[in-house]
């Protein structure tokens, strides 16, 4: 009943739990797990993130602001992913997101932020031992929807530039369900823009662009699948580093440019729901354990994702991992 | 057939990234301009009135060698070598600086105010440090290059540019000194050349006064500044300009000029501009008791005096007095008036348009940028590039310019600490704006007094520009409304004001000798 490419349409689901803050994690914008749509089958999800800091890096100096207070940044991530074949799946998403500090004077900002289109592949899937080695590669581009301003402290919906990204993906799963997976992936950035034609980073520049540092994301997973692949669970440790970029000053703002980097903490749990084909319940937590010009977020994630055969039907049994 | 999947899927990755890889350009660190031809000479510049020298002679430096002597055709010689080949370096150095070098010196000035335009941070008792300019290293460094900090430093830059150049100008015609290139015409230049005479290098002049200058204005940035003038001066003759001599002579007379400055800069009363707390809660009670209200700095934890109470009480440049451009009393909190106001900020902020966000952050000019007059200071640059003007007469507009930003800074002040009006968010339960609120009370605008004086001054030199240059003072005015800083009444009061002081800066220019 509960087929394991039901297991890919979560995988898929949860990675935008995460999506980009600006000032945290960028970590599981690219999907980053080894799993993929079968052919013909579309998922669609909408997940709510609720992320909070009251402490964040400036530069590397780890402090409060009285003038923020708690800044909470929620989103809803609308989606779908379609299996074209049973190697290649595409997705795509478009997050709105609201802003809000607990304390000071300004005002927070809501509204979509960035397209985000993803191809995966699998290149490689061998029997080996006890279980499976598989690898998949994974591109994706984000851009940005509205005009929102990147130039807006910690209260900006998101960094405003163009994204893309590559990804490799390499997981070993025992038979019995029990895996480990590890991803890397490489963020080539356009330029952002803001709405002044002057702006101080370390020097002057004259430009409403903003040369945006490219960065790296990566990430080990350890996770099981229990009660005949009802229940997922999964712990995550994952980073960001920029390449590049600037520290914010003492007493500075932030801007789309800075040297953000991180390490996290996380983990997730995803349960078919019994007796409804194709629905699930996805639901996880995260923790920014280090940074660097990035608040110290703690991020709470919870969904629904359903799918069913778009085009053709009696595929769903594959097993795609 | 997985593997060909995977090998298109990678090319077709690696070529888009590279694609997007050109998408993100290095942006310019400083505005690149052709260095011109002057469009005239002003040969009588050394008979104009300069504003603390008393006359352009004041100053003497000595009498350059006869262009016969062998001394002097020795210096031709040397000049020649550095000029013929030069290295890419130094064609970069010769094309940046473009001789006289004034707009680059500008840019350098803004440069600085921008970096050290950073409020100081609360330590871990909530307390804030005061950047002491005895121990300018000590968190918070020093200065804090707010707009009161940043007018003043334009305009004591310029003044003394100014004063320097119109000192050059009158040495320049009494030695009549002719410039190398004419004397021998088989030495290289990378340059227009000019029929100025060449003792003192004007560019050798403003190089020193900068240094000194800014070096005195952002102490923490000596070596930084003194590399930049070195440079500049070595790119004289890098650039076939001119002679040793001419440059030993400018620089010389740079640094006497500042040395005549800084007995103003010293007693101008900014050094007590920024008062402690008792004198700055004693100014508040006093506004309490006159009009039933006072501003409060609403930050967390607050910060207990609001940037420079005092800077209403700095010597002025051409305003008789600060009472004399002083608007009228703002309407009270809670009257009529005051209540059209905050109805038009509430529905301003209710329903912001794109269009309207864009002019509140383009002419947001806060922390960590130049500010307000260096934006105007960024106008009078473009402006003094395309009418090609000679560096005396940059420095002109710079001078009158940077007086009236300074004097628009101290009538201002003048007015926000007398009057010491709330803010809207202390005004308006719940109200937020997208900008920071500014340490300082409301009434009047800043940005509205820097900008239509900065618009009245430079429509004065440039009457071409004068419609572009009121709108871009308009437009600055009301991004203050849509920021959700200042009410409209500031923002009227500031424009009259704005406008009164620099009429002021212009009858001073049609005095000058320089019209």
């Amino acid at each position: 009943m509960k087929s394991l490419s039901m297991k890919g349409i979560l995988h898929f689901a949860f990675i935008f739990l995460l999506l980009l803050p600006p000032i945290v994690s960028l970590d599981a914008q690219t999907p980053t797990d080894a799993t993929l749509m079968t052919k013909g089958q579309i998922c669609l999800a909408a997940i709510y993130s609720h992320d909070s800091w009251d402490h964040y890096w400036e530069g590397t100096l780890f402090r409060t602001n009285g003038n923020i207070g708690t800044l909470t940044r929620q989103s809803i991530s609308p989606m779908a992913i379609l299996g074209i074949t049973n190697n290649i799946s595409v997705m795509a998403a478009a997050p709105w997101v609201k802003t809000e500090a607990s304390d000071g004077y300004i005002k927070g900002a809501s509204g979509f932020q960035d397209w985000g289109v993803w191809i995966k592949a699998k290149a490689l899937d061998v029997k080996a031992g006890p279980g499976n080695f598989t690898t998949h590669a994974t591109i994706g581009a984000l851009v940005p929807i509205s005009n929102y301003l990147a130039d807006y402290g910690p209260y900006s919906l998101g960094l405003g530039c163009t994204d893309l990204s590559l990804t490799g993906i390499l997981q070993y799963k025992l038979n019995m369900g029990l895996y480990l997976r590890g991803q890397a992936g490489y963020h080539v950035r356009g330029n952002s823009s803001i709405e002044r034609d002057y702006y101080y980073t370390t020097h002057s520049v004259y430009s409403e662009k903003v040369e945006m540092p490219d960065a790296i994301t990566w990430g080990a997973t350890l996770g099981t699948w229990l009660f005949d692949y009802a229940l997922k669970i999964e712990v995550e440790y994952s980073g960001l580093n920029t390449q590049g970029g600037y520290d914010i000053r003492r007493q500075d703002s932030g801007f789309p440019s800075v040297n953000m980097q991180n390490t996290s903490i996380g983990g997730e749990i995803q349960y078919y729901l019994p007796g409804i084909t194709g629905f699930s319940v996805v639901a996880s937590a995260k923790q920014i354990q280090t940074g660097r010009n990035v608040g110290k977020s703690t991020i709470y994630s919870g969904g629904l994702t359903y799918f069913f055969p778009l085009w053709k039907s009696g595929q769903t049994e594959t097993i795609t991992n | 057939m997985k593997n060909i999947f995977s090998l298109f899927f990678l090319l077709s990755v690696i070529s888009t990234a590279f694609l997007f890889q050109s998408c993100s350009d290095e942006q310019p660190t400083y505005v690149a301009y052709e260095p011109y031809q002057y469009a005239s000479l002003d040969e009588t510049g050394g008979s104009w009135h300069p504003k603390v020298l008393s006359s352009g002679a004041q100053i003497g430096i000595p009498a350059p060698k006869d262009i016969t002597s062998p001394e002097y055709l020795a210096e031709l010689a040397a000049l020649k070598a550095a000029s013929a080949q030069l290295s890419s370096d130094q064609e970069d150095a010769v094309k940046y600086w473009g001789g006289d070098g004034l707009v680059r010196w500008n840019e350098i000035a803004r440069e600085l105010a921008a970096k050290y335009n950073l409020a100081p941070a609360p330590d871990s008792a909530g307390n804030y440090g005061v950047p002491n300019s005895a121990d300018p290293g000590k968190y918070p460094l020093f200065p804090f290059a707010h707009p009161p900090y940043a007018c003043r430093a334009f305009a004591y830059w310029a003044t003394s540019e100014y004063d320097a150049l119109i000192s050059a100008w009158y040495h320049k015609y009494n030695f009549n000194r002719p410039a190398p290139y004419t004397t021998d015409a088989s030495i290289v230049t990378h340059l227009p050349k000019n029929a100025l005479p060449s003792y003192p290098a004007d560019g050798a002049v403003i190089a020193a006064v900068s240094k000194a200058a800014l070096s005195a204005l952002f102490p923490l940035e000596k070596e930084y500044i003194a590399a930049k003038a070195l440079e500049h001066e070595n790119s004289l003759m890098w650039a076939g300009l001119n002679v040793q001599s001419d440059i030993t002579a400018g620089d010389s007379l740079g640094r006497a000029v500042w040395n005549a400055f800084k007995g103003r800069a010293g007693s101008d009363g900014m050094k007590n501009a920024q008062t402690p707390r008792t004198r700055s809660d004693s100014i508040r009670d006093a506004a309490e008791a006159m009009w039933h209200w006072h501003w409060t700095n609403l930050e967390t934890p607050p910060r207990p005096v609001g940037i420079t109470p005092w800077f209403g009480k700095v010597k002025l440049w051409n305003v008789p007095s600060v009472e004399i451009v002083r608007p009228g009393i703002p309407p009270a909190p809670g009257s009529p008036d005051f209540e059209t106001a905050v109805k038009e900020l509430k529905d301003i902020s209710d329903n912001i348009t794109r269009d309207q966000r864009r002019i509140a952050n383009f002419w947001s000019d806060g922390l960590g940028t130049y500010t307000p007059p260096g934006h105007w200071n960024r106008f009078a640059s473009d402006l003094i590039i395309k009418n090609r003007l000679n560096p005396l007469r940059a420095a002109r507009v710079f001078a009158y310019l940077n007086m009236a930003m300074e004097d628009a800074g101290i009538s201002c002040w003048d007015a926000k600490y007398f009057y010491h009006y709330p803010r809207p968010i202390e005004t308006i339960p719940g109200f937020k704006g997208i900008l920071g609120t500014p340490n300082f009370p409301s009434y009047t605008s800043g940005h509205s007094t820097f900008s239509f004086a900065g618009a009245t001054v430079l429509s004065h030199f440039f009457p071409d520009d004068a419609g572009v240059l009121t709108g871009y003072a308009e437009e600055a005015a009301i991004s203050r409304m849509y920021a959700g800083i200042h009410y409209r009444f500031d923002v009227e009061a500031g424009k009259q004001q704005g406008i009164s002081v620099g009429n002021y800066s212009v009858d001073a220019a049609k005095a000058d000798g320089g019209e």
